[in-house]
């Protein structure tokens, strides 16, 4: 089968995470947040909190996530407009000018990773910082997470830090089950620190 | 349960259930059409006259749940292949003008006589006149309008089902069940519809077919209701046997904040209510070929009733559709 994300040729942005390096401090909420003046209350990019196991044995892990940037969006797919489209790149985008906020892609994404911004009347999501991407700049979460847990790069490259991570590392995605091929990559987290 | 935000919702319903409505009293009224003719006349005209206007109104609140009500027109720029909401927007707007072509053919004058026909020429060279149908031309015009608006008319009553069905990320809708059962519901209360219209309204002084066109809707709709059960029981059976989200999904209307009104509201007395009103009236006819039991009021109740279940089936699936997702796997 054709794997969309990892087709040589063609630049493919992933996230590759590792959870056991957040430590929920949320700096990448905040810097998104001040990058692309998400409306109050509302996030781009969120921290899950899992807790494991029986008192007094307790771990919590913190998982990164924001927008999956799927090869087959479930989003894209349902968008009544167009407004939801897929870049060359593999970007998911919105255009806000096209979106009638019928909010059926809200229903569609698996990671719930949609939200209605009042102040555009559009549905807004992550958009890897496609601003900054174009101006060869890595995004802004990126760029603010002090534990490094967020590692940001073209996987059709062998040589980025994304691409060795996960040639190093046994790996996850979230709700593959949906078909929806997420571009967010998440290290397991149950190994050592080196 | 954990805090949920329900995006769709009651303007989402009420457009489902409505155009559900319109596109079954479509349906009912072009079926007594065709095998009743002249004896089911009362119950195609009422149907007809019904069926535009549900779903006219549901499509106007469909319009205002946008964040950008003003900006629809967008949806008719493009035709998105992948999306049912883009299909079934165009579906719609055709049903909707098939809807009210058939109106106007069943509207008493003079409305009726906007739709003209272009008559033969008198004598060559002069200009064609357009007349409005006569009876004949009328009849026919009503049987073929039926016929091209069956399958359209289908098509909603399946589409307002797909287009939660579409969506893999909530296991609920994601069932062939949610189609199967909305198509089935909407016949129902679009038969329903006309069930109630038809009881309210006083039958004229020797309109002899009363007892017949009651017996045809009442049996339609037993038969439509039971396809229902036949559609919910298997899903049932099949969730509770499925994977975890599906099984999971299926717990909301077992014993979650849905059972109560799923249960009492849609089973009870949408589907088993109605079910025994309408046995208890066609029995004799079963039984003992005489007449169909009619009392007003019972025909009344029973069409209520398959309305108020329609709308609570759709309530529930809409909302608890949005509470069902997919097994936390958080768990590496």
């Amino acid at each position: 089968m054709d794997h969309p994300n990892t087709s040589p040729a063609k630049t493919r942005w992933v996230f590759v995470m590792e959870p056991e390096r957040c430590i929920d401090c949320e700096a990448c909420m905040i810097s998104c947040s001040v990058e692309n003046e998400a409306p109050l209350g509302k996030h781009r990019n969120w921290i899950v909190k899992i807790d494991k196991g029986i008192y007094p044995n307790l771990s919590t892990t913190f998982l990164p996530e924001n927008c999956h940037h799927c090869s087959n969006p479930p989003c894209e797919r349902v968008c009544p407009t167009g407004a939801t489209y897929r870049r060359e790149d593999g970007l998911v985008l919105v255009d806000f000018d096209k979106c009638i906020g019928c909010k059926y892609c809200m229903m569609a994404c698996p990671y719930d990773a949609r939200f209605v911004n009042e102040e555009k009347k559009a549905v807004d999501k992550c958009t890897f910082c496609v601003h900054r991407l174009d101006a060869g700049l890595p995004p802004a979460c990126v760029e603010t997470c002090i534990g490094h847990a967020r590692h940001f790069g073209n996987i059709n490259d062998p040589e980025s830090e994304v691409a060795k991570l996960l040639a190093k590392h046994p790996y996850y995605r979230l709700y593959e089950e949906a078909g929806s091929e997420p571009a967010i990559y998440y290290i397991y987290s149950n190994r050592v620190i080196e | 349960m954990e805090h949920i935000e329900f995006h769709w919702n009651a303007l989402i319903v009420f457009y489902l259930f409505t155009a559900g409505v319109s596109a079954g009293a479509f349906f009912v009224s072009g079926l007594a059409t065709y095998l009743g003719g002249e004896r089911y006349k009362r119950i195609s005209r009422i149907g007809a006259l019904i069926a535009p206007w549900p779903v006219m109104l549901g499509l106007l609140s469909l319009v205002f749940d946008l964040t950008k009500p003003f900006e629809f027109w967008w949806l008719f720029l493009t035709v998105q292949a992948t999306s049912p909401m883009s299909i079934g927007a165009w579906l719609l707007t055709l049903f909707t003008v098939v809807a009210l072509v058939y109106f106007l053919l069943w509207f008493p004058r003079p409305w009726r006589d906007l739709l003209k026909a272009p008559q033969r020429r008198s004598a060559p060279n002069t200009p064609r006149i357009w007349k409005p149908l006569d009876q004949a031309q009328i009849n026919k015009a009503r049987r073929i309008v039926a016929a091209i608006g069956a399958p359209i008319s289908i098509g909603v009553g399946m589409y307002t089902g797909v287009l939660l069905g579409a969506v893999p990320a909530r296991p609920l809708w994601n069932t062939p069940m949610v189609a199967q059962l909305f198509l089935v519901s909407a016949m129902s209360t679009g038969a329903a519809a006309v069930l109630l219209i038809a009881a309210l309204l006083r039958p004229k002084a020797g309109h002899d077919y009363l007892h017949e066109e009651r017996r045809f809707l009442v049996s339609l709709d037993i038969m439509l209701i039971l396809v229902e059960i036949f559609i919910v029981t298997p899903f049932f059976l099949h969730q509770a046997l499925s994977t975890w989200s599906s099984s999971s999904s299926l717990r909301i209307l077992l014993g979650g904040p849905y059972t109560l009104l799923f249960w009492l509201g849609f089973v009870l007395l949408g589907l088993l209510a109605p079910l025994a009103i309408e046995g208890f009236e066609l029995f004799p006819v079963v039984w003992r070929e005489q007449a169909v039991r009619y009392s007003r009021l019972w025909a009344g109740l029973s069409a209520t009733l398959v309305l108020v279940g329609g709308a609570v089936l759709r309530y529930v699936i809409v909302f608890a559709g949005q509470v069902s997702h997919f097994l936390p796997l958080y768990t590496r």
